[in-house]
């Protein structure tokens, strides 16, 4: 054990604060030598990453009410 | 005011629909997310005057109705901002060692991360595991990866350390991780 070596905890939270380019030069060598040799903190980097960016165009087909819609209208009328 | 630009007699039919569907996966409400299409456009009407056409009116539209989901948050995170637990639902996703427990670690999930993702049933999925965060950890994600603010204005708006912030994000992280493995990954 050496201040090298990082739990899988460690590692997978290293992966977010990396995303943001916030790692210190320890935390860089740590992650990568961590990530060299644990293939599931791999997948989870590429997941975490991929539904993460995913999230961004989060869109859920709704549609309003026709009497929401009168509702607005009347709203910005009354302006 | 620059009549030719602006439509607001339009607004509603033309943007409505459009704004909400916007709004509902990132508030989770539906109340909630008609009343800020509602303040959106009364926002919009008091300041047409100042609306030069450097955007589209849709574009400046969604501009404003942004404000108002960080607002929400904002206001919300006086409510819900608390000590961070000890004990969070995502510790036993690793053992003593703190490494994977067989149960919990990440599985293949055998599609192309780098194709283009239509799939309506990764939202709908991503959206339930979502609600099912805590609270504070919801508005983190929603801030960060829904509408792109960097860390240091999140930790502002939440009134929220750095610390805290990537305790939440990574706990986050690790409970939709799963939650997308078991509910859409194994649909």
């Amino acid at each position: 054990m050496n201040f090298l070596n990082i739990s899988c905890k460690k590692a997978t939270y290293l992966v977010s604060k990396k995303e943001a380019n916030k790692l210190s030069w320890l935390e860089k060598l740590q992650l990568r030598g961590h990530l060299a040799i644990c293939s599931l903190c791999r997948k989870f980097e590429i997941q975490s990453k991929w539904f993460s960016e995913h999230a961004h165009h989060a869109h859920i087909d709704a549609i309003l009410s026709p009497e929401s819609k009168e509702k607005m209208q009347s709203v910005l009328k009354d302006q | 005011m620059n009549q030719t630009l602006l439509n607001p007699d339009k607004w509603v039919d033309r943007y409505a629909d459009a704004l909400y569907s916007y709004t509902l996966p990132r508030v989770n409400d539906a109340a909630l997310a008609e009343d800020l299409v509602q303040e959106t456009f009364l926002s919009a009407w008091k300041a047409r005057e100042g609306f030069k056409g450097e955007a589209s009116e849709k574009s400046w539209l969604f501009t404003i109705l942004k404000n108002k989901i960080i607002d929400h948050y904002r206001k919300k995170a006086k409510d819900i901002v608390q000590p961070l637990a000890d004990k969070d639902p995502s510790d036993r996703f690793f053992d003593e060692a703190e490494h994977w427990t067989p149960d919990d670690k990440p599985g293949d999930w055998g599609i192309d991360y780098s194709a283009a993702l239509d799939n309506k049933d990764f939202y709908r999925v991503l959206e339930a595991c979502k609600n099912k965060l805590q609270q504070i950890q919801q508005s983190v994600f929603v801030m960060k990866y829904m509408e792109d603010l960097d860390a240091a204005e999140i930790c502002k708006a939440l009134g929220i350390t750095a610390s805290n912030y990537w305790v939440l994000i990574h706990r986050a992280k690790l409970q939709l991780r799963t939650c997308l493995e078991k509910n859409w990954i194994n649909l």
